[in-house]
């Protein structure tokens, strides 16, 4: 693990439903990241960067509020949203790795009670740059454009509606072992999800991650340094972000329309790593919503685009199934938190303490927000 | 409000979100035609349109006329209003057409002389525009009616 940058702290704030937080999301913020720190048997005064996608929250603000160190090392993804959950991942292994900072928290806070709400659309008068071609037609949601990423997936390779649903199924499933978990205690059956209303098709209501609030923060270190840590460090075995040249595009003109971007990033993250999807044994798929994970599921190269339908169906991504994914309920049941309870949970998998425990699993697969470019993954695995 | 081609102006109110015009966009949402953005050194075509040619890089950059027919390759019917101005008109479909003459350009627009269940997959249609004004000034919207 020489040379390796490791995850040694996890934590979270509370997980609420949209408005249900009493604190602000700055206060979130603060919230997941002072228990990471703790997690991790380390102080404020250790913290030297912040590494983050999308998020509101200034590591400035942070660092003053909190008391860190001396900050190193501050960084933030470029576009879309969710897809960048592992590259920050990757942005705290690179400035620890390469030695501009010891150790980063990689954080990302969400509040929608407070915030602008994700699955709803602002009315402007004009709209400008690629939503000059999408927002007049009444294309305006991250939900709609998923959809018409799906429905022709599901049209080329001729993927069920019964096939989006077992996304649903196996991150609620996963959610009624977890206690943090917004949908603990409220179970869904395959009849209530193809009973649920249309959002736009073919995505029905339980296809679509929910509006929450929360926090969720990881600490990364060097090796040397997790040695002296209160956890066992998870060693960043790889990540990958990746976009091929016209791969994205505006308004759906991107080249391999369908896609979820991730063919491109499977390619490094299997290179980089060293070993092939067959040998990871559990995995955090980023649910947006549930078309796109059963894209990028292929697109990881876990099977034929073909093949789908036979790979999740009769339990095949649920705990003892061929590839147990959302192993906490992910953002549909745990909460969605832009994806950060992902990586949290992968972390617990490497370390033993996840609620949907996969046995002996030694790797550990996050896939970012699908759909969206560009693609980002991250594979953690165990201290050796 | 005009419309050519057909007296339907779409699922969405009168006064929903227009494009704002800019440097490379403004022959695509106000000629009433379907010119597609063509590089004036190396004849590559590309949309939306952009400010520097993704072939060549030339910044010299005209237009191409493509014929009016084009196919439903993907589409979504909103059931969810995400705004409080769409609540009365959901249900509604929107298409994403590739046109026969260079299936490479892809269009976001809605059929208007169809019901949102009569949408699919492989649907032949052909463009029309509609003319929508407020008080920025008149825009021609590319839309698209059955054949
Ligand atoms: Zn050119």
């Amino acid at each position: 693990m020489e040379g390796r940058a490791v995850v040694v702290g996890v934590g979270e704030s509370p997980y609420y439903k949209r408005g249900g937080a009493s604190e602000s999301e700055f206060q979130l913020a603060c919230i997941a990241i002072r228990n990471a720190v703790a997690d991790a048997g380390l102080t404020m005064a250790d913290v030297d960067g912040f590494a983050s996608y999308m998020d509101r929250n200034e590591p400035v603000r942070l660092s003053n509020a909190l008391g860190t160190g001396d900050l190193h090392f501050t960084g933030q993804t470029f576009g879309g949203g969710g897809n960048g959950t592992a590259a920050a991942v990757a942005l705290a292994d690179m400035a620890v790795s390469a030695g501009y900072a010891e150790c980063v928290v990689v954080f990302r806070s969400l509040a929608q009670g407070q915030f602008h709400r994700y699955g709803q659309a602002g009315k402007s008068r004009r709209a400008g740059g690629s939503a000059a071609y999408t927002s007049p037609y009444g294309m305006l949601s991250a939900a709609q454009i998923c959809a018409m990423q799906t429905m022709r997936w599901m049209h080329d390779h001729g993927v069920t509606q019964d096939s989006l649903a077992e996304v649903a199924l196996a991150c609620f499933a996963h959610a009624q072992r977890n206690p943090r978990a917004v949908r603990y205690g409220s179970p869904l059956t395959r009849e209530e999800y193809h009973a649920s209303r249309w959002i736009a098709e073919p995505l029905h209501l339980y296809d679509c991650c929910p509006e929450n609030d929360g926090a969720a923060a990881i600490v990364v270190t060097t090796a040397e340094r997790a040695r002296d840590c209160a956890q066992p460090g998870v060693p960043i075995v790889a990540a990958a972000q990746g976009l091929a040249h016209r791969g994205g595009g505006a308004a759906f003109t991107e080249d391999g329309f369908p896609t979820a971007h991730y063919d491109l990033v499977a390619r490094q993250l299997w290179n980089r790593a060293g070993v092939k999807p067959a040998d990871v044994p559990v995995a955090q798929f980023y649910e947006n919503f549930t078309g796109p994970v059963l894209m990028a599921i292929a697109e990881m190269g876990f099977c034929e685009p073909g093949e789908i339908n036979d790979f999740v169906a009769d339990g095949g991504i649920q705990l003892g199934g061929r590839l147990p994914i959302n192993t906490s309920g992910g953002n549909l049941a745990e909460a969605y938190i832009h994806g950060f309870g992902c990586v949290v949970e992968a972390v617990r998998q490497m370390r033993g303490t996840s609620t949907c425990q996969v046995d002996g699993a030694d790797l550990s697969l996050v896939v970012a927000g699908p759909g969206f470019a560009p693609g980002s993954a991250v594979l953690f695995g165990r201290d050796s | 409000m005009t419309t050519t081609g057909t007296d339907v102006t779409g699922p969405l109110p009168d006064d929903w979100t227009l494009p704002r015009l800019g440097r490379v966009n403004t022959e695509w949402f106000t000629s009433g035609k379907l010119l597609v953005q063509t590089c004036n050194q190396c004849g590559t075509r590309q949309h939306p349109p952009e400010e520097i040619c993704h072939h060549c890089g030339s910044m010299d950059l005209g237009h191409t006329e493509l014929g009016p027919n084009g196919t439903v390759h993907s589409f979504t019917v909103a059931h969810y209003a995400v705004n409080r101005a769409l609540a009365d008109a959901v249900p509604y479909a929107v298409v994403l057409v590739t046109l026969d003459d260079d299936p490479s350009i892809r269009i976001i627009g809605n059929v208007l002389d169809a019901d949102p269940g009569e949408v699919h997959i492989g649907m032949p249609v052909t463009a029309t525009w509609v003319e929508r004004t407020d008080e920025n000034g008149s825009v021609q919207l590319i839309q698209w009616v059955s054949r």
